[in-house]
């Protein structure tokens, strides 16, 4: 005789029918769940609640006139997203990111190849530079933008007071309608030219040294070899490289929140501290909500385009 | 057979682990009070400055004091604060007491969302009540609505020129200026240039992330912000006339540094960089340690013929769905006793947050209070009963007082920014 099934899972290893007569069948389907599903679990569920759930919640917010303050939303279908259209704020900051990201994209990847090319001899000089360039990577954002914020400051900043030595005005980069964005951009690509580095770094001692020592071979120069070997060969990591700046450049807001708080006049507001003082300054959650969808529509397709653009072969 | 069940126990232990660590970490914070009739309030304030020694001392003070009642304080971020509390009133886990903004007018969101209870009963001349005529006319004015009181002072404010006594000196100023035509003068006289670089700036005007000073500018003047009926009144000739005055003083003399945030000016005067500045009392906690020879004079006479300014406060307001009513309005009145009072002068450098307290022999070992003080008659709140106050006040009026800094047209300027007023305010354009 067969012993019922109590679990999850079946008997495996029970007692073989004996009788004459197949064993009768339950009728019902016996199922089990693979091990692997249960360890599973735990992280999908965090992932469920913490990231899926939230996403979720947020496009449908978007849909509302949700305020953090009222215990009714109604339903607005897209109202929000045609307010955002004539909202002159949204398109400033749109304006801004877009502004910000063409500039540090590129010199944040150009600064950081250019690093690594001449970093990448492993010489203890070099190692100790590379480091030094690292390091603004790993620091908070936020703590850097009140040290460059005091740098600049036009009464006690010591870049200021450089500039006016030299006989140079007196420009109040952050109080500045003209200067404040691109002084912000300056200290976005002076954070990030290290991780660009490092990616580059990590990519040249993977170039085969038969590869080029063919190019020498074949009489190649130091510029011919960098334009025809190397760099084709760091394709993929600059790849990398891009998207990874590009997704963290539209999503600028912590250094521009410290430094400038969108200022002077709007100058240096980006999408994120717009979606941020929507969101929480205003409790326009339901509009928040709606700007932050457009923020992720944005950055998927500006990184399909970029994956798209710089693939070179089907396997990329 | 035992393997499979050994790494199935396994799984299911971690996803144990995982659930028991994602759910709740222990009982609410804002139970009702023990079995021994003690009562515990909850309470989430956003005094992370300077001043919060004093004020968890006072919560010490009270609970020592109070043996049914016990105060439980979370000091967090003001923008903490107003992510989670409306959430978290809304939900009926909010704290029985909590201090939502350091702008007035925000509380009226809350009120009209029924987040909060009215207070009423805390004035009365009652056990655990205060007079209602102590309050001052600006802040009784600014929490009650509808006829009901909703919030109490956590503390009160109004700001002074500050000068800098050896700038004076060095100018040939003998005195503080004691009309506005004085003040606009000396500034002038206090601007120090070398070409084209400004060396000393003869005040420090912050235009943002602060409270308001321009508007002390356009008060003294005869102008407003908004008219009695909460409508813009940025359009009237005397506030025109008084931006006017004050935007071409820094465009053309370079009185103040353009675009400065609260502590930029703070630190401008800090620096000797600045001559003057209009200030509350916490700036002293800054200003003495710099070693600044610095004075206090109450705002300049304008063509008002009386001193205005700035009024400040922080509102402490009581949970709608609070079960400890009782034991709140017990605190409240606590808080707003005299010789509480007379700490907070004494220790925090806040005038009084009644009227009554004029010649307290407790004031006198604060010595900067009693010039605050008698600046309360005078004081006024900056868009009192605006509900959705960060709004206008960082989409509209310091962008237009910033835009005018830096040579926009004064009166289209703020005719523009009236408009958007009104569309705020729900007032006619």
């Amino acid at each position: 005789m067969t012993p019922p099934a109590t679990g999850l899972t079946p008997s495996v290893t029970g007692a073989r029918p004996t009788g004459r007569t197949p064993p009768a069948r339950s009728g019902r389907k016996r199922w089990r769940v693979a091990p692997g599903y249960l360890f599973l679990f735990p992280s999908a569920a965090i992932l469920l609640v913490f990231v899926v759930y939230p996403i979720a919640q947020s496009l449908w917010m978007s849909l509302h006139n949700w305020s953090l303050f009222s215990s009714s939303h109604p339903f607005v279908g897209l109202a929000n997203y045609r307010t955002m259209w004539h909202d002159p704020r949204f398109w400033n900051a749109l304006r801004n990111t877009a502004v910000y990201t063409a500039v540090v994209v590129p010199g944040q990847v150009g600064i950081g190849l250019a690093l690594a090319v001449a970093l990448q001899r492993n010489s203890l000089v070099n190692k100790f530079l590379r480091s030094v360039f690292f390091f603004p990577v790993i620091s908070a954002l936020a703590t850097m933008g009140i040290v460059w914020k005091f740098l600049l400051d036009p009464q006690i900043g010591i870049i200021t007071h450089l500039l006016v030595s030299v006989g140079l005005p007196d420009i109040g980069f952050l109080q500045s309608t003209t200067w404040a964005l691109p002084a912000v951009i300056a200290v976005g690509i002076w954070k990030s030219a290290g991780f660009s580095m490092v990616i580059f770094l990590a990519a040249l001692q993977d170039i085969p040294r038969s590869v080029m020592e063919a190019a020498i071979v074949d009489g190649a120069g130091p510029w011919p070899r960098f334009w025809r070997v190397t760099l084709p060969m760091l394709r993929q990591s600059a790849l990398f490289a891009v998207v990874i700046a590009t997704i963290t450049s539209m999503q600028l807001f912590d250094q521009v929140y410290v430094m400038t708080s969108g200022g002077p006049l709007f100058h240096t507001d980006t999408l994120v501290t717009y979606l941020y003082q929507v969101g929480f300054q205003d409790f326009r959650s339901g509009y928040a909500a709606a700007i932050s969808w457009v923020l992720f529509l944005l950055i998927l397709l500006v990184s399909m385009l970029q994956l798209r653009l710089f693939r070179f072969k089907e396997t990329d | 057979m035992i393997r499979t069940k050994a790494v199935l126990a396994g799984a299911a232990l971690c996803a144990a682990a995982a659930l028991a660590g994602c759910s709740s970490s222990g009982p609410a914070s804002t139970a009702a009070g023990s079995g021994n009739g003690m009562v515990t309030l909850t309470y989430w304030s956003g005094f992370t400055g300077g001043d919060q020694a004093t004020y968890t001392a006072l919560i010490k003070q009270f609970n020592a004091t109070h043996k049914n009642i016990k105060v439980n304080m979370t000091v967090q971020p003001w923008d903490s604060i107003a992510q989670k509390l409306p959430e978290a009133m809304a939900t009926g886990s909010g704290p029985d007491i909590a201090t939502p903004d350091y702008n007035v007018g925000t509380i009226r969101q809350y009120i009209s969302n029924g987040l909060l209870a009215p207070i009423d009963q805390l004035l009365g001349n009652g056990t655990n009540q205060i007079p209602a005529s102590v309050l001052p006319p600006a802040v009784k004015s600014a929490f009650t609505v509808d006829g009901h009181l909703y919030a109490a002072p956590a503390n009160w404010a109004t700001l002074e020129l500050y000068y800098n006594k050896t700038m004076f000196a060095r100018a040939g100023i003998t005195s503080p200026p004691t009309t506005m035509a004085q003040l606009e003068s000396d500034a002038v006289k206090l601007t120090v240039k070398s070409g084209s670089t400004v060396k000393q700036y003869g005040i420090a005007i912050a235009d943002h992330s602060t409270i308001a000073m321009w508007p002390i500018f356009i008060w003294a003047n005869g102008g407003d912000i908004q008219t009695a009926n909460g409508c813009s009144a940025l359009d009237n000739p005397k506030t025109v006339q008084a931006v006017s005055t004050w935007a071409n003083l820094i465009a053309k003399d370079n009185i103040t540094q353009v675009g400065l945030a609260g502590q930029d000016a703070d630190n401008l005067f800090s620096a000797q960089k600045a001559a003057m500045e209009i200030n509350g009392p916490w700036a002293t906690g800054e200003y003495t340690p710099a070693h600044v020879d610095y004075g206090l004079a109450p705002v300049p006479t304008g063509a008002i013929g009386t001193t205005v300014t700035t009024a400040s406060t922080v509102p402490m307001v009581l949970n709608a769905k609070s079960p400890n009513k009782a034991a709140a309005m017990t605190f409240f009145a606590w808080w707003l006793s005299k010789p509480v009072q007379a700490y907070l002068a004494e220790h925090a450098g806040y005038p009084p947050s009644r009227t009554d307290m004029t010649n307290y022999p407790g004031l006198s070992k604060a010595p900067f209070v009693a010039g605050f003080s008698a600046q309360s008659p005078y004081a006024r709140f900056y868009l009192p009963t605006v509900a959705n106050f960060n709004n206008v006040d960082t989409n509209i009026i310091s962008p237009a007082i910033q835009a005018v800094e830096r040579g926009a047209n004064v009166a289209s300027t703020l005719k523009s920014a009236g408009s958007q007023l009104n569309s705020a305010v729900n007032c006619p354009s």
